[in-house]
């Protein structure tokens, strides 16, 4: 397969395509989910729309995606609605309700799968496509399908990104200010639940919900700003989804939905370990920093507490005397000399005006941080 | 019924048990994500696993996937620490990554892995008795049966040796750690315990559906109860029936038996939530509608002693004055009237002696802020009983 095959070739092009806005969209909206803490809610989604999609074919006996995705859609819903009121209503706790919720419903939509498979029907073969995705399986009306829902969903998100971004970080705030919480609540959360249902024909039922995350979760790494984030992490789900695509493509009998889980995997593993502002790396480097500094600043102290005792601040003195100091080392001290605190002659030390300057400056910054 | 039903339905009510011990705990301690977790991570340790043993009930395969499982929630913990992702998306980020690999390991290796998708989401539990144990050239039973079988008496012996521990651990960590217990070691005991048993169930029912047996029959015995051991002995009792009837469920609908346990347990949890005598959603609507309609009574008879003056006692100012709807005006004043605490003349209220009695005591006790004694107070004057 060659690289320009995705701009020539129509069904590659098509799924190419397709993988991307759904990359693009999940990232958009799994935004939301990471922020208000519900990054398990899309799992719970994604599991409970099983019964959905075997309902609508036991019940209308045609494989038409469409039909499928409004049962999933609606299967999704109950899901989503009645964890929330598990939540509100019983002493049941979020992480019950959600894995209740997700294991029987998922349980109940196997019964119906396997009930399906030994149904006298041809038409039946392939539902088990929405375990893991199939993303060769799309074909442009999908594509389309994608394209106006998350057009609608961007639509309705930057109309109500005020309130959207307030309830994020302060819903009881955005509460007394008048606004309407249980709408904007139910708005992104049906937003999520047709992302993911939208997502389950590439990516499966049973890993749509990394697809959610992982992008938004590699986007956080990277900034502070919702609207930034929110870019960076449709970038990241679409070109996971578009590399994804091509290496399952490229290789047999390999479902679509693990790999392109695995490289959105790739992308969260390198924004953690790269990211300058939070990563791994970066905060470790500084961690490094910020500690030789406070040695040197130790030790540097330390000298002006011998020193300020003579007249002559820069009468030498033994290096030895440094030896019982914690944080010295001839590393330490080779810096202060370089940066010209202290003068270094055979093994005796001697400060300068300049380090007994500084040396006072540290002083007086720790007195007035303690005022 | 066939010696094979039997089996089939004994290593499925042996694998409920088995999983709701370790799931009552997961669930008390709000983790049940975790189990959720390790049942998909734990694919790669067994594909792994199969590789090097080429058996899939070999005891070495269990405890390397077992030890995935650790690994997965070691794993999770790291992350959440450095405090990059909240809690619960480092969970959701981590077990779809491994189950990833284990699925493409599977694919990869499609002719020499004898596993499959399917028997990875559901599980072969109706194959289970056809994979005997034959020692000596004697067969001793299903070998499914042996491998659940030890894990639950396992699992058994330390439930009985640390059950105070686990008990103390799990509603007061912070009083466990005074008394000299580790939390670390009864968190990590719990992990590995929830992992070998997934591991062992997994064979039989699958990935997502062990979830179900650990969550399901644990949550449910919760709206039932207060009591540890009887949350222990409900849900293994859930966890049984799920099984027996599942099997049978499976048998009419010719479906997945793993399928249709859980569907059995949707069914017990979907009854249990609705009509549970305390936390069910119909008795805390009733009881929500009873709370509503006493604080009213109380509001109401506050009203009235604080008004001497007639007009502001009449029957249609009432109405209007604390602003209630009609229907809801009328019940209170019934209310209040058949419990002898006011009498009406001339479409005037005026408290009875025992009125102003119970709402002196009502305020003294509202003010003074004793939570419990209303309750008291409501039995001494024999009220809301209409």
């Amino acid at each position: 397969m060659e690289l320009t095959d995705f701009f020539t070739d129509y069904t590659l092009r098509t799924i190419t395509l397709g993988t991307a806005i759904l990359g693009a969209i999940c990232g958009m909206l799994g935004s939301f989910a990471v922020l208000r803490k519900q990054s398990l809610l899309g799992d719970a989604i994604s599991h409970a729309a099983l019964p959905g999609i075997a309902l609508a074919f036991i019940i209308t006996g045609v494989k038409d995606a469409n039909i499928i995705l409004i049962g999933a859609l609606i299967s999704g819903l109950i899901g989503t609605f009645w964890i929330k009121s598990i939540v509100k209503r019983t002493r049941l706790k979020n992480d019950t309700a959600l894995g209740l919720i997700l294991s029987l419903f998922f349980g109940f939509g196997m019964l119906l799968l396997t009930f399906i498979q030994k149904m006298p029907n041809a038409n039946q073969a392939g539902l088990d496509k929405y375990l893991f995705g199939q993303a060769a399986t799309l074909v442009e009306e999908d594509v389309w399908v994608m394209a106006t829902v998350t057009g609608i969903s961007l639509i309705v998100l930057l109309l109500f990104w005020k309130e959207l971004k307030l309830l994020l970080f302060d819903a009881d705030y955005t509460k007394t200010l008048g606004f309407n919480t249980r709408f904007l609540d139910i708005l992104i959360t049906t937003f999520i639940v047709l992302a993911i249902v939208l997502g389950l024909q590439t990516v499966g039922v049973v890993l749509m919900s990394a697809m959610l995350l992982a992008p938004a979760a590699a986007a956080r790494q990277w900034t502070n700003n919702l609207g930034i984030m929110i870019f960076l992490a449709s970038i990241f789900g679409a070109f996971s989804g578009v590399f994804g695509t091509a290496i399952s493509a490229s290789q047999n009998n390999l479902s679509t939905g693990p790999v392109i889980v695995l490289v959105a995997a790739t992308f969260v593993l390198i924004s953690f370990i790269f990211s300058p502002g939070r990563g791994l790396l970066f905060r470790k480097i500084r961690f490094r920093k910020n500690r030789r500094e406070l040695h040197l600043k130790k030790t540097l102290t330390f000298m002006h507490h011998i020193v300020k005792e003579h007249e002559n601040i820069s009468r030498p003195h033994a290096i030895r005397i440094l030896n019982n100091f914690q944080g010295f080392t001839r590393k330490t001290l080779n810096k202060l000399e370089d940066k010209k605190f202290v003068r270094i002659e055979g093994n005796q030390w001697a400060m300068t005006q300049e380090g007994y300057d500084e040396a006072e400056s540290i002083y007086n910054q720790l007195g007035s941080e303690n005022d | 019924m066939t010696s094979a039903q039997l089996e089939i339905q004994l290593i499925g009510a042996i694998v409920a048990i088995a999983c709701a011990i370790p799931g009552t705990f997961l669930v008390l301690r709000k983790m049940a994500m975790i189990s959720d977790a390790i049942s998909h991570s734990i694919l790669p340790g067994i594909v792994l696993g199969f590789f090097i043993t080429q058996d899939l009930n070999s005891p070495l395969l269990i405890l390397l996937a077992a030890l995935t499982g650790v690994i997965t929630v070691i794993l999770v913990e790291f992350i959440q620490k450095t405090g990059l992702v909240k809690e619960d998306t480092a969970i959701g980020l981590v077990f779809p990554a491994l189950f990833s690999i284990g699925v493409i390991l599977i694919a990869k290796n499609a002719n020499d892995v004898h596993l499959d998708i399917d028997a990875v989401l559901l599980g072969e539990l109706a194959f289970a008795p056809f994979d005997r144990l034959v020692v000596d050239g004697m067969d001793i039973g299903p070998k499914s049966l042996w491998v659940i079988g030890s894990i639950l008496l396992i699992t058994l012996t330390l439930l009985l040796l640390f059950f105070k521990e686990l008990k103390l651990s799990t509603f007061d960590k912070g009083l466990a750690a005074t008394l000299g217990f580790s939390p670390a070691i009864l968190h990590y005991g719990l992990m590995t315990i929830s992992s070998v048993t997934v591991v062992g169930a997994f064979d039989a029912v699958g990935a997502v559906l062990v979830v179900a047996l650990i969550i399901a029959p644990a949550a449910t015995a919760y709206l039932l109860t207060d009591n540890l051991k009887h949350m222990l002995f409900l849900s293994c009792c859930f966890g049984i029936f799920a099984a027996i009837a599942g099997y049978w469920l499976a048998n009419v609908l010719d479906a997945s038996i793993a399928g249709s346990m859980s569907t059995v347990l949707g069914i017990v949890f979907l009854l249990v939530y609705l009509f549970a005598p305390k936390q069910g959603v119909f008795s805390v609507f009733f009881k929500e509608r009873q709370q509503r309609k006493e604080v009213s009574l109380l509001v109401f008879l506050l009203h009235l002693q604080n008004h001497q003056e007639a007009e502001e006692r009449h029957v249609n100012h009432l109405r209007e004055h604390i602003n209630w709807q009609k229907v809801q005006a009328k019940t209170v004043l019934e209310l209040a009237s058949k419990n002898n605490l006011i009498y009406i003349s001339d479409n005037i209220v005026s408290l009875t002696d025992k009125g102003q009695e119970f709402t002196d005591e009502a305020l003294l006790y509202i003010t003074t802020n004793k939570v419990t004694a209303i309750e008291e107070l409501k039995e001494r004057f024999f009220l809301f009983r209409g």
